[in-house]
């Protein structure tokens, strides 16, 4: 049975494996030189006593590399359109079940082996793309935060690898046909992570917030920041600027444009910025949060593929 | 059922699937013994697909219940490797080649002929390490049937196998099923719209027409009980009691009726004449000749 899956989809692996080290050459050459200018900077750090920005200064010149690094984002997606959909999909579609559901294992065997070698492909080559991309960011996130490339790197990558296959071998099981499947796949896919990332991952622990003065409060370093703005001195929040109407008529006087004078006159009379935020301690948990979302997502997704596949008039 | 066998090679009863509010077979019931190679017709849409689909546990049933080889379509090994079935259009994975299929054929079955089905091949001349998809039509249903007859099936289904294959390759292609027949023990339902085809290779029938079994028994049961009557113009066919009209023709001055006899024709203005099985079937389908006509549908002609 494996030796089908292998006879009909080595061209796949080969392009699959070819594309991963590529992928591979590419960020280690680059990560090499980026961690060895990392060093570099430690040392100069070290010996003058002062860092200054760390990442304007270093990697300001890289933007193409950082882009492909952030494309790899779209590659989970890429499993499921060309791994997952077409998987039951294309059989129907050229009606060569009909020949290989009446060989002499059955349709439930030809399924399990089918499914658990796609996901298995999608794991580890997520799971060697996450590995990468994790290892090229070390400089990156030390001076910046992990939460600015929280999709590419760590577990998560490989949780939406198996979500995007799973996605679309139920598809591909619902709609019979190619085309179709990999289309609706494509804007599932998109719509989950959205759904997922934007409104639903900020959410998964109740942010922290610290309360500081208008001059210099920040998050501490490495953290996701989700919202800022000021606190009045009766502790109502008021966004991130004022109207004029809403400055003080003592700090008025000094000519609203003059920056220099209003700031200290408001914090003198007992404003403050407050910044919500999820500190960098917390990468993990919620990495390990969002992985358990689509894990448990690609469960049910491949349960109902296996219930459609077996119970299905073919 | 009265035929001695205990297994039939496919026994249905009442077998009727639908799709929607579409009854794509109803109330089948089929008798069919072992070693026959039976031919399947009807006009298209007559739920011969379906029927088959059935047989080989690719789809279930709606109603009723089907035993292939005394076992119900099922989807386990052993049932799995008692058939082989050739789909309609002959499918294969278009990029893999002969070699390709065999060896597929050979990892996904327990019993797996790889040197008869080559040897087939190669007496044929089919190229057997290019992909199929550009061999002609004629050479992908012989691949198919190679497939099929490489797991030494019991019963043999093949759906259409030659509806697109020019009068050569088709010829060619019932001569390698005849073959198979002749070296083993091998039933086969064989289903096409081609009646003059199967009538040289097929010493059974089965008719589905309006996705109801018209007829189900062997052909020389049906060339001997099958007359063309002929007489003066009249209405019905009188009193005969063994006479079971299948189809009335009328011309101005003439009535020809084409009909079972259980029994010998009493009344001497009919002109008893032998008729084909081709005139039969297309009979029992509803018609060639132009004019009114009358169809009794399935009356005495299920055994």
């Amino acid at each position: 049975m494996s030796h089908l899956v292998w006879r009909l989809h080595r061209t796949q692996v080969y392009f699959a494996a070819g594309a991963l080290a590529a992928l591979a050459v590419l960020l280690v050459v680059t990560g090499t030189a980026m961690s060895h200018d990392y060093q570099r900077f430690l040392a100069d750090c070290a010996a003058t006593q002062s860092c200054g920005d760390g990442q304007g200064q270093l990697y300001s010149g890289d933007g193409a590399i950082f882009d492909i690094v952030n494309l790899t984002m779209v590659v989970p997606l890429l499993f499921g359109l060309f791994w997952g959909a077409p998987l039951v999909a294309k059989e129907i579609e050229d009606g060569t079940h009909n020949l290989v559901w009446t060989q002499g294992v059955t349709r439930v065997h030809w399924m399990r082996t089918n499914v658990t070698w796609v996901l298995l492909a999608a794991a580890a080559w997520g799971s060697a793309m996450a590995g990468l991309v994790s290892w090229w960011r070390t400089p990156e996130n030390a001076l910046g935060s992990r939460f600015d490339a929280f999709d590419v790197q760590g577990v998560v990558p490989v949780a939406y690898s198996l979500f995007a296959v799973a996605l679309g071998i139920a598809v591909g099981s619902m709609f019979s046909r190619v085309l179709p499947a990999i289309a609706t796949t494509l804007g599932a896919f998109v719509a989950v992570r959205v759904a997922v990332g934007v409104y639903l991952r900020p959410h998964l622990l109740a942010p922290l917030t610290t309360l500081g003065s208008l001059a210099g409060s920040r998050a501490p370093s490495g953290s996701w920041v989700i919202s800022s703005g000021l606190v009045g001195p009766g502790g109502q929040m008021l966004g991130h600027s004022l109207f004029a109407g809403q400055i003080p008529a003592a700090c008025q006087t000094g000519g609203i444009g003059q920056k220099g004078l209003l700031l200290p006159c408001l914090v003198a009379h007992g404003y403050h910025q407050v910044v919500t935020y999820q500190p960098a301690s917390r990468f993990w948990a919620f990495q390990g949060m969002e992985a358990a979302i689509f894990l448990v997502l690609a469960a049910a997704l491949t349960a109902v593929a296996f219930r459609r596949v077996l119970t299905r008039d073919a | 059922m009265s035929t001695p066998q205990p297994t039939p090679a496919v026994a249905t009863r009442g077998l009727g699937k639908r799709y929607g509010s579409q009854w794509a077979l109803q109330d089948c019931s089929l008798h069919v013994p072992r070693g026959r190679v039976t031919a399947l017709v009807g006009p298209n849409g007559a739920g011969k697909t379906t029927l088959l689909r059935l047989l080989v546990g690719l789809s279930a049933a709606t109603e009723g219940a089907a035993e292939v080889l005394g076992r119900a379509p099922a989807p386990s090994e052993e049932f799995l490797a008692s058939i082989g079935y050739l789909a309609q259009d002959v499918p294969l994975y278009k990029r893999l080649s002969a070699e390709d299929h065999l060896g597929l054929g050979a990892h996904l079955n327990r019993v797996w002929d790889a040197t008869g089905a080559r040897d087939r091949l190669a007496r044929l001349k089919i190229p057997t390490d290019r992909p199929v998809a550009t061999l002609s039509g004629g050479q992908r249903a012989q691949i198919g049937l190679g497939l099929a007859l490489a797991k030494r099936p019991q019963l043999l289904l093949l759906d259409e196998p030659v509806a697109a294959l020019d009068p050569l390759a088709r010829r060619e292609f019932l001569a390698s099923l005849s073959e198979a027949v002749a070296e083993g023990d091998l039933s086969v339902i064989l289903s096409s719209h081609l009646l003059h085809d199967l009538e040289r290779v097929c010493d059974h029938v089965i008719l589905l027409a309006a996705s109801r079994t018209q007829l189900c028994e062997d052909i020389d049961d049906v060339l001997a009980s099958h007359r063309m009557l002929v007489g003066p113009r009249r209405n019905g066919s009188g009193t005969e009691p063994s006479v079971h009209v299948v189809k009335t023709t009328r011309t101005t001055n003439q009535t020809r009726l084409l009909a079972r006899l259980d029994g010998p024709v009493l009344d001497p203005a009919w002109e008893v004449g032998e008729v084909g099985l081709e005139d039969i079937i297309l009979a029992y389908m509803g018609g060639d000749d132009p004019g009114p006509t009358e169809l009794l549908g399935p009356v005495g002609a299920v055994r």
